[in-house]
């Protein structure tokens, strides 16, 4: 029975967090992009978690272990907002339609900064497994001392 | 001597170790839609342990669930993380006082 099996369960909560705040911050970065290669304004993007089984690599030998049911957690998709960009009348802006229009992204900063401090709530409480499950390795390592 | 004192922690710490596990699965996934609280029924899994049975994972009910399908709470996870690392704790530095009574033993032995 492995204790490190925990550490990479944390692992991809740590990673599944950090990528949730990137593309936070990605988000608040862009909130007023009219411009991007794809063309027209910039979109929202948002992270999808699903939890997987981990994979280490003893996993195959200790497979039946707790009958696989640890369960880690990955980014399964990324996917970007669908609704219609918001239209600001800017007449003289260079992005402007023929109506005096400028499409701008529909991005609330105010709900990004939310969810931002939940990922990093998320992101602390696996710091904080991380940290107990090493403790406890160490303290079976010092039983051989 | 070492045996039956031993064995047991042993198995607590294997039992402790297991639900560690589960509370880190628990904390990882915490954000995840759909995602429902797994733990063991500590005092049971320790009684199958001692008889030689592999614990078993259930779903814990009563735990409120958020719009998005998943129950876990963090402030429980929190809790369990610093119970089973304390515990965990107690039970390696019990086992470490009975191997130094074994070596002692030993050592006392060889200078007679």
């Amino acid at each position: 029975m492995s204790l490190f099996a925990a550490l990479s369960v944390s692992a991809s909560g740590l990673a599944a967090q950090r990528t949730r705040a990137e593309l936070l911050a990605e988000n608040l970065a862009n909130a007023e992009t009219t411009r991007t290669p794809a063309g027209g304004p910039y979109r929202r993007k948002d992270a999808v978690f699903s939890s997987e089984p981990v994979s280490s690599a003893f996993s195959s030998v200790f497979a039946a272990e707790l009958d696989g049911s640890l369960a880690g957690v990955r980014v399964a998709e990324i996917v970007e907002d669908t609704r219609e960009p918001e239209r600001r009348y800017l007449p003289g802006h260079p992005d402007a339609d023929a109506e005096g229009y400028v499409a701008f992204p529909r991005i609330n900063p105010a709900e990004d900064m939310v969810d931002l401090m939940g990922a990093v709530r998320g992101y602390q409480a696996n710091v904080a497994a991380v940290s107990a499950v090493k403790d406890m390795i160490h303290r079976s390592i010092e039983l051989l001392r | 001597m070492l045996e039956a004192v031993a064995l047991a922690l042993e198995r607590y710490m294997d039992l402790l170790a297991a639900r560690q596990k589960l509370v880190a699965s628990n904390l990882a996934n915490a954000d995840t839609p759909g995602y429902r609280t797994r733990d063991i029924d500590f005092q049971r899994e320790f009684r199958n342990l001692i008889q030689g049975g592999s614990p078993q994972v259930i779903e814990v009910a009563g735990l409120p669930v958020k719009n998005d399908g998943n129950n876990v709470s963090v402030d429980r996870e929190a809790r369990l993380l610093a119970e089973n690392a304390l515990r965990f704790n107690l039970a390696s530095n019990l086992l470490r006082a009975e191997i130094r009574m074994v070596r002692a033993a030993i050592q006392e032995g060889r200078q007679a």
